[in-house]
């Protein structure tokens, strides 16, 4: 474990191309969102699936030639089932997600304020209510991953998710070009090309 | 892939996001996520007004001032400056809020949009916390790593967006 000032720094200099990557995807918009929620706007999936492909990549590599131990979190499936479906919910009706609440703020959603100030209400009562949430649902379970069952090692797991990966976002890509779901303004709102001129652009208040 | 575009190809965005496994991993030990930094600041503003509170392990596990805890905290932070500084070269204007949500909410009151966002991000990190990780921890991270339990929360979390999306919520 490195020190606090180490931990700080690299955090707030890892954020930053984080917030850019994802104001430049444009998948911190909640027209992103909730479209991608409305299987209408697929700008979401791509960038998850590029992240998720990429870090399996890297990770094959760090592990493979012994650099990192993974962190793979336990499987509590109930918990996993119960508390990703609220999370869920939560990601549609905020167009957002925890690290996406940021990056409105950031760009000056004014909403996404209240996103925040509901997701440390979020966390605080879960906090309260843990010591029984751990015992009635949550419980433990072993940090299971899917090679470690097949008897492979990960690093040729992870490889073959990434070629997976790709061939999806391939296959997806064709049927709906990337461009085609950014809209005029680059928020997802492709709905509103043919609609009244805009004068929602005037300065803010 | 300029720093002045309006937007990047989403696959060129998700390399760079994926390749911050890296640092994650050297650096932290740990990989990226983003959830966990509401526990640890809200238990610690919770926590001036009611001391017990950090007397609850969970509480007091988060609220440590450890590399792991504040490089969380310092991430989340840096993504609201990351992506001001890339609205600011890209010279991208937004509204003080979305112009979907007149139409996904069925009423153009700012009030409503308020309220409906401060219930979600109650949702979206009291469910967060029960899976424990959200679309990084899990998404990204636990994804990446092959993690049946991850995989599992993955798919709950888009069966319950997709549901919310379609039922409580108008076609954008």
């Amino acid at each position: 474990m490195s020190s606090v000032a180490v931990g700080i720094l690299s955090g707030v200099l890892m954020g930053i191309v984080f917030g850019f990557a994802l104001e430049k995807s444009r998948v911190f918009e909640p027209g992103m969102i909730v479209g991608q929620m409305q299987l209408r706007n697929w700008i979401m999936l791509k960038v998850f699936l590029s992240a998720v492909a990429t870090g399996a990549v890297v990770l094959a590599f760090l592990h493979g030639f012994g650099f990192v131990k993974l962190q793979p979190k336990a499987a509590l499936y109930a918990a996993d089932i119960v508390g990703g479906l609220i999370l869920g919910a939560g990601i549609a009706l905020a167009g957002a997600c925890p690290g996406t609440t940021l990056a409105q703020i950031g760009v000056g959603y004014r909403d996404a304020i209240f996103t925040l100030l509901g997701g440390l209400a979020g966390a605080v009562a879960f906090t309260y209510a843990q010591p029984w949430l751990a015992k009635s649902l949550i419980g433990t379970g072993p940090k299971l991953i899917f090679t470690e069952m097949a008897g492979i090692p990960y690093w040729q797991g992870a490889l073959a998710l990434a070629a997976v990966i790709v061939v999806v976002l391939a296959l997806i890509e064709r049927a709906r070009p990337w461009r085609d779901d950014l809209g005029a303004d680059v928020d997802g709102d492709v709905a509103e090309k043919a609609s009244q001129p805009r004068s929602r652009l005037a300065p803010a208040e | 892939m300029s720093p002045f575009d309006k937007a990047w190809s989403p696959y060129a965005a998700g390399i760079v996001i994926g390749l911050l496994q890296i640092p994650a991993f050297l650096i932290i030990e740990t990989a990226l996520g983003a959830s966990s930094s509401y526990v640890t600041v809200g238990a610690a503003i919770a926590g001036l007004v009611d001391p017990s509170l950090l007397k609850i392990d969970y509480a007091a596990k988060h609220v440590a001032a450890n590399a792991k805890n504040l490089w969380q905290v310092a991430l989340v932070v840096g993504v609201a400056l990351g992506a001001f500084a890339s609205m600011k070269l890209s010279g991208a204007v937004r509204a003080p809020v979305s112009p979907i949500w007149a139409r996904a909410l069925g009423s153009s009151s700012r009030s409503l949009r308020y309220v409906v966002a401060f219930a979600a991000g109650f949702l979206m990190l009291f469910g967060a916390r029960i899976a424990d990780g959200c679309t990084s921890g899990h998404g990204l991270s636990g994804m990446a790593q092959l993690s049946v339990g991850s995989t599992v929360a993955v798919a709950a979390m888009f069966a319950g967006g997709i549901a919310t999306a379609l039922l409580l919520l108008r076609r954008i």
